[in-house]
């Protein structure tokens, strides 16, 4: 059991979030990271759509009420106990009962200069973003709204009527008392945080191009955008040389992955808790495979696309579920997890 | 995004509900990512559209519920969204359903076979504090405002904004008015109002931007319920004064 003593930035409880609702303008929601969600849930034994706290850019304190096992993943948001060790993502560790954790806040060379620069495992590379995952034993218990644990605050949805998370809140593991599996570690060989490589983020082109100025893709394509501080869990803004923006279009249906162009020409890419109608004309969807590193974007980052065919999105997409799959394995994961399936959805 | 939508977005404009002469455009097929395809029926906001719209949503549902990997369609004003699993299923699959569904024959309109669901208001008051505005900047008599407004039956064009929240149409012209310049930092639920040639319901307490003309006690959403929306897209509406 955990309890919040600062929420930080922005505290949430996220699983794999309630897809086929959009009819009824509810959003997918569920991890802005759908991968670092289904790493701390793989190490924490929790099944493929279990619940994990979203840790959102750092200020986090939670105290354990009990001792537990807690799972840690997506990026390194600078984790530690309150007597100074660090708490490693991608790693299951002990959280002795009366003990606090600490998300200081991104750490590493690239993120704070002169930081501890803490490797995740020996050999592999830092994970930086906006996004750490926390899992208990089993996942986190709690009652589901329409399906799904995840928090979201529009529509009052999910646990304490889908506000984020206060002081005084507890977590409760779903297998309260079991201290298995500390120590365990992801095989970060098989199965490396798609954070950790660079490149720009892939963008399938449509559906509204041809609303929009000819050549406005290849526009997004050539520039350097940074994320504005105005970002949130609905969508991120890129600052950068606008964009000849195009006229407003009779609303359609939308999804996470969406690149909006609205009339001021900067573009929206939208995250889990997006619209799910909208009037600015979608100039290309970010593939599934490049949502996580899409949910690890931080204010004041530097981010640049490339267009992609869906079928060769569709090839990394099944390659990452792929290489999901072989870590349940090698972790001797539930049955469940080892069939080819959306185990990073949400 | 925290410029976050402060009233339901303008999702058309007056102009566009006007009758038009266009002939219907031909159907598009766009990829929406690497996981959904966009149907584009039109570029226009119609009833008659619309409504092929939510025939469309119906077809493919049913075929979803025997096919894995498809998924929930939704509804937009002249589009459908169609997602799948294309770990499951080919979009060349996906695409094939689709084009059986366009030229399957036309069958009745979704909701024609239920009656429309009423929804009883409060007009005017403390319950709809635009009334008076709405009925000066119209030129007609409170009475008339209520009249024209109840005296109409929607159809839920889309449900979005905020979860539950429906977009009915069509408002009488005489009605059709921009949003308001500054939007109310809260919307009681339950609240009835007006923008363009669309009415909706604030289903919960949100800011937003339409004219309130009244309330309604009607429970618009409710996440315990088995159909937490009232109003599902497609649905007609009729409004009694209470």
């Amino acid at each position: 059991m955990l309890e919040v003593v600062e929420p930080g930035v922005l505290l949430t409880i996220q699983d794999a979030g309630r897809p086929g609702l959009g009819h009824l303008g509810v959003p997918p929601s569920g991890a802005c990271d759908p991968w670092g969600r289904a790493t701390a849930c793989l190490l924490a034994e929790a099944p493929p759509g279990g619940a994990a706290l979203e840790v959102t850019i750092g200020g986090t304190v939670l105290q354990a009420l009990e001792s537990c096992a807690v799972a840690l993943a997506g990026a390194d948001l600078g984790a530690e106990l309150d007597d100074g060790r660090p708490l490693r993502p991608e790693v299951v560790h002990l959280v002795p009962a009366g003990s606090r954790i600490r998300f200081g806040g991104g750490r590493g060379p690239a993120a704070t200069p002169g930081g501890l620069g803490l490797p995740a495992a020996p050999g592999a590379p830092m994970i930086r973003g906006a996004r750490a995952y926390l899992a208990l034993a089993g996942g986190i218990a709690g009652e589901q709204t329409l399906g799904s644990r995840s928090s979201y605050r529009r529509g009052g949805l999910g646990p304490w009527g889908g506000r984020p998370l206060a002081a005084g809140d507890r977590i409760a593991p779903v297998r309260r008392g079991d201290l298995g599996g500390i120590g365990l570690a992801w095989p970060v060989d098989l199965a490396p945080h798609p954070a950790t490589s660079g490149g720009p983020l892939g963008i399938v082109p449509g559906p509204d191009e041809g609303s929009l100025p000819p050549g406005t893709l290849a526009a997004i394509a050539g520039e350097s955008w940074r994320v504005d501080v105005a970002s949130d869990r609905m969508g991120i803004r890129l600052a950068g040389t606008p964009l000849a923006g195009g006229a407003e279009i009779v609303s359609h249906p939308l999804l996470p992955g969406a690149v909006q162009v609205p009339p001021d020409g900067r573009p929206i890419v939208l995250l889990a808790d997006g619209p799910t109608v909208g009037g600015y004309p979608v100039i290309g969807v970010v593939p599934r495979a490049d949502l996580p590193r899409l949910g690890q974007l931080s204010p004041g980052d530097e981010v640049a696309f490339v267009a992609i065919s869906a079928d060769d999105a569709r090839a990394r997409w099944r390659d990452q579920q792929e290489r999901l799959v072989s870590a349940a394995a090698a972790l001797g994961a539930d049955a469940l997890w080892h069939r080819l399936a959306d185990h990073a959805g949400g | 995004v925290p410029s976050g939508r402060r009233s339901p977005p303008p999702v058309s404009t007056s102009a566009a509900l006007m009758a038009d002469p266009r002939p219907p455009a031909r159907v598009r097929v766009e990829r929406f990512g690497d996981a959904a395809l966009l149907v584009v029926l039109g570029e226009r906001v119609d009833a008659e559209l619309n409504a092929r719209v939510h025939r469309l949503a119906a077809a493919v549902r049913e075929r979803g519920d025997a096919m894995p990997g498809l998924g929930a369609p939704v509804p937009g004003y002249a589009s459908l969204l169609v997602t799948f699993d294309p770990l499951v299923l080919a979009e060349s699959a996906a695409r094939a359903v689709i084009a059986e569904m366009l030229a399957a024959p036309a069958g009745p309109a979704v909701a024609d076979a239920d009656p429309p669901v009423t929804i009883r208001v409060r007009y005017g008051g403390a319950d709809g504090p635009d009334l008076a505005a709405v009925a000066q900047w119209t030129g007609l008599s409170q009475g008339d405002v209520i009249d024209l407004h109840a005296g109409t039956e929607y159809t839920v064009f889309v449900v979005g904004f905020v979860p539950g929240f429906p977009y009915l149409g069509v408002l009488p012209a005489e009605l059709a008015l921009p949003r308001r310049a500054t939007p109310r930092l809260r919307v009681p639920r339950g609240s009835v109002a007006i923008a363009g040639r669309q009415t909706g319901i604030y289903p919960v307490e949100t800011p937003g931007g339409w004219h309130v003309l009244g309330r309604t006690d009607a429970a618009m959403w409710d996440p315990r319920r088995p159909s937490p929306a009232l109003l599902g897209p497609g649905c007609r509406v009729r409004f009694v004064p209470a």
